[in-house]
């Protein structure tokens, strides 16, 4: 198949948690992938021969220091709560599955200076900070990471990463510890210049970035890497109008740009994540405030709600009227 | 849009069933079949005389000339035969005589004198092509005969009309026309790869409008109280004031982009005019999927027999699209090489228009292989 993506299969799944699977791939033709820079992630297209699902995953790599470099790649999925991809994938990935694979892409990385680091991984977002803390140790970096999660039962890899840190690794279970970490404390105890890495819900990112405004840390010196920019618990079902009168139902579980898609509208998109800016769709009239959930609108374009990122963000409830 | 989907509710398969296929698939690239069902530009009208010419088109080799009515032929550039190139023969009245064995080729492509034997077999024939003149360029119609209407030969007035004056050239390039369609219809390369010319800063940040009309892709932009850029506002002398200017680009059809400019001086010096018009024409014919034959055209409707605008004109055309050449072919040799990621590209909000035209063009060579 010509393009960019590759033909991969599923070598072994492992349950890592209740939620959580890891799933090797390799390439069909029996090809070594090559080893991918820390914090990697790669675009997976899957469901049929066609793949029509597309998906981010964090390249974990090797577990442990000691590991040589796998001609495979490590990747975990976080089963959802509603029917969507990470469902599918749950549901029908076993040895043998097959899969497309994107080349790695590395947009979030580790600074090539040797400058303190400090890692945040929430939940699932451990997928992105475990390479990360590996490569640290193993260049012998200044690092310090904390890795929070739900309840330590459900923190993957919980074990492989207090082995590879040691010292440097704080374990945050929010239900025996009662409640959120302090970042505003966390940050502060930082060596001067560090540079921060966070992986997780948009919350924990978001909290970070706050902690960091209020010590006067430059905006670059937090890095994030968003998973799942589009679904939060709290979504409901809402209605897309096109402007030839069509009404679309949009589940909660579903994005409006899937939703539009399926009913064949024309719609344009490319990454899919509130990045590129390609599926911005004007927006004709709106009942209720629309959670923008996408990087490429500014604050003034986002306050006015005259136009909307198809592939996260949507309106809290009711319907919407498209320009499509 | 479909109305039926009103009631369905959505679940994971009708999502599945409805998601694009992989991104490669949707817009056309250079490895996309190319597009046979359009009239392209085979030949300047004045190359194609009583004699023969050849050129490689859409992966066929393709002789021409004109008969002595003056009606232009196109014919496969291979004697069914052994192979001759048609175009190594000569002409004989309207017959096309080929030059290995002296097979004699009427302008429908029948085989009309077989010398070496006394009769000529039904099947010697070659394939022919529907062609016509308009302006100064003759069109091909390579894909389904029947389908070559000569009503859809891209109608560009301004290339025959007495009103207007017209520099040309051209170019042969190792770039895909996919490629070249996209390049002609973004606007945000220009201040980087054309700074001198077409590019200026203003430009780049003034609002686009795009949309597709059937087949088309149109984006129009207006900028207002700005200096001309040097191509526009050198030849008319206006480069001193400020002036409105408004565009228009057009994917026209897999064979032809169009821009329209119009540039407005509010205050007129004495004896020149308030409004400058300017229509770009670029024909394109692709003779691979890695290269293309490209006939561009700048024609203006002020002082139409000044050669020193003539002259200009050429050379600063000459140099921006030049730059586009360059850079198409820098980026083809990329995308053939690099093993590691072959087609790997990320899109964002401004390529839009381009990726509205790719996926015409993609939709198109699909259609017509059914």
């Amino acid at each position: 198949m010509p393009g960019k993506y590759k033909t991969a299969v599923v070598l072994e799944r492992r349950e890592l948690t209740e939620h959580i699977s890891e799933i090797t791939l390799g390439l069909a033709d029996g090809s070594p992938l090559p080893a991918s820079r820390a914090g990697a992630h790669v675009e997976i297209r899957f469901g049929g021969q066609d793949g029509r699902f597309l998906r981010h995953y964090s390249l974990i790599g090797p577990l442990s220091p000691v590991d040589d470099h796998e001609a495979f790649w490590r990747i975990a999925v976080q089963r959802e709560n509603r029917r969507r991809g990470s469902d599918y994938i749950h549901r029908h990935f076993s040895a043998g599955t097959n899969v497309l694979i994107s080349p790695a892409l590395s947009p979030f990385r580790l600074t090539s200076d040797d400058g303190p680091v400090l890692l945040i991984a929430g939940g699932i977002g451990i997928t992105a900070i475990l390479p990360m803390l590996r490569s640290c140790m193993m260049r012998q970096r200044d690092v310090y990471m904390l890795y929070v999660g739900r309840r330590r039962d459900a923190m993957a890899y919980v074990e492989e990463v207090e082995a590879l840190g040691g010292d440097a690794v704080t374990v945050h279970d929010a239900t025996a510890l009662g409640g959120r970490p302090d970042l505003d404390a966390l940050l502060a105890q930082q060596p001067t210049d560090t540079t921060a890495y966070v992986c997780g819900p948009p919350a924990l990112i978001e909290g970070t970035r706050q902690a960091a405004q209020r010590l006067g840390w430059a905006p670059e010196r937090v890095r994030h890497e968003i998973f799942n920019a589009a679904h939060k618990a709290e979504d409901r079902a809402v209605t897309v109008q096109t402007r030839s009168g069509t009404q679309i139902p949009v589940s909660p579980g579903h994005t409006l740009l899937e939703a539009l898609e399926a009913a064949g509208a024309e719609t344009f998109s490319d990454c899919r994540r509130g990045e590129c800016g390609l599926c911005i769709t004007p927006v004709r009239n709106v009942d209720t405030d629309i959670e923008h959930r996408d990087r490429f609108l500014t604050p003034d374009q986002k306050r006015s709600n005259r136009q909307i990122a198809l592939c996260c963000s949507r309106p809290r409830s009711g319907s919407i009227e498209l320009d499509i | 849009m479909t109305h039926a989907s009103q009631a369905t509710p959505l679940n994971d398969e009708a999502i599945f069933d409805a998601m694009p296929m992989e991104e490669s698939g949707q817009f056309a690239n250079h490895v996309t079949p190319l597009i046979r069902n359009s009239w392209y530009v085979c030949a300047r009208r004045d190359e194609v005389c009583r004699t023969p010419i050849s050129r490689r088109l859409l992966d066929t080799d393709v002789v021409m000339y004109r008969t002595q009515g003056g009606q232009p032929v196109a014919m496969h550039n291979r004697c069914p035969h052994r192979a001759f190139p048609l175009v190594k023969g000569r002409i004989e009245d309207d017959r096309l005589v080929c030059g290995y064995h002296g097979m004699e080729f009427e302008p429908d492509g029948l085989c009309a004198h077989l010398p070496a034997i006394s009769h000529v077999p039904a099947n010697a024939c070659v394939q022919t092509y529907p062609v016509a003149d308009r302006g100064p360029l003759t069109w091909i119609w390579m894909g389904d005969p029947n389908l070559a209407d000569e009503a859809l030969i891209p109608k560009l007035p301004w290339l025959a009309s007495p009103e207007w004056g017209t520099v040309t050239g051209d170019f042969h390039i190792k770039a895909d026309y996919v490629s070249m369609h996209e390049n002609l219809i973004d606007q945000t390369h220009f201040p980087f790869l054309h700074p001198g010319t077409v590019g200026t800063p203003e430009y780049a940040r003034a609002s686009m409008e795009a949309s597709t009309e059937g087949d088309q892709v149109a984006i129009t932009r207006r900028l207002d109280n700005a200096p001309p850029p040097g191509i526009y506002g050198k030849p008319a002398d206006i480069m001193h004031k400020n002036v409105d200017r408004t565009s228009e680009a057009r994917f026209a059809s897999p064979a032809v982009h169009t821009a329209h400019a119009k540039i407005f001086d509010p205050q007129p010096d004495a004896g020149k005019p308030s409004v400058y018009g300017y229509y770009i024409t670029h024909c394109f014919t692709p003779e691979s999927n890695h290269s293309i034959h490209y006939w561009w055209f700048n024609s203006r409707d002020y002082r139409i027999d000044d050669t020193d605008i003539d002259d200009f004109l050429r050379d600063a055309s000459t140099q921006a699209y030049y730059e586009d050449v360059e850079a198409l072919e820098w980026i083809m040799d990329v995308v053939l090489s690099d093993k590691e990621a072959q087609q790997f590209e990320l899109s964002f909000a401004p390529d839009k228009p381009g990726l509205m035209a790719r996926r015409i063009m993609h939709r198109l060579a699909m259609t017509e292989r059914g």
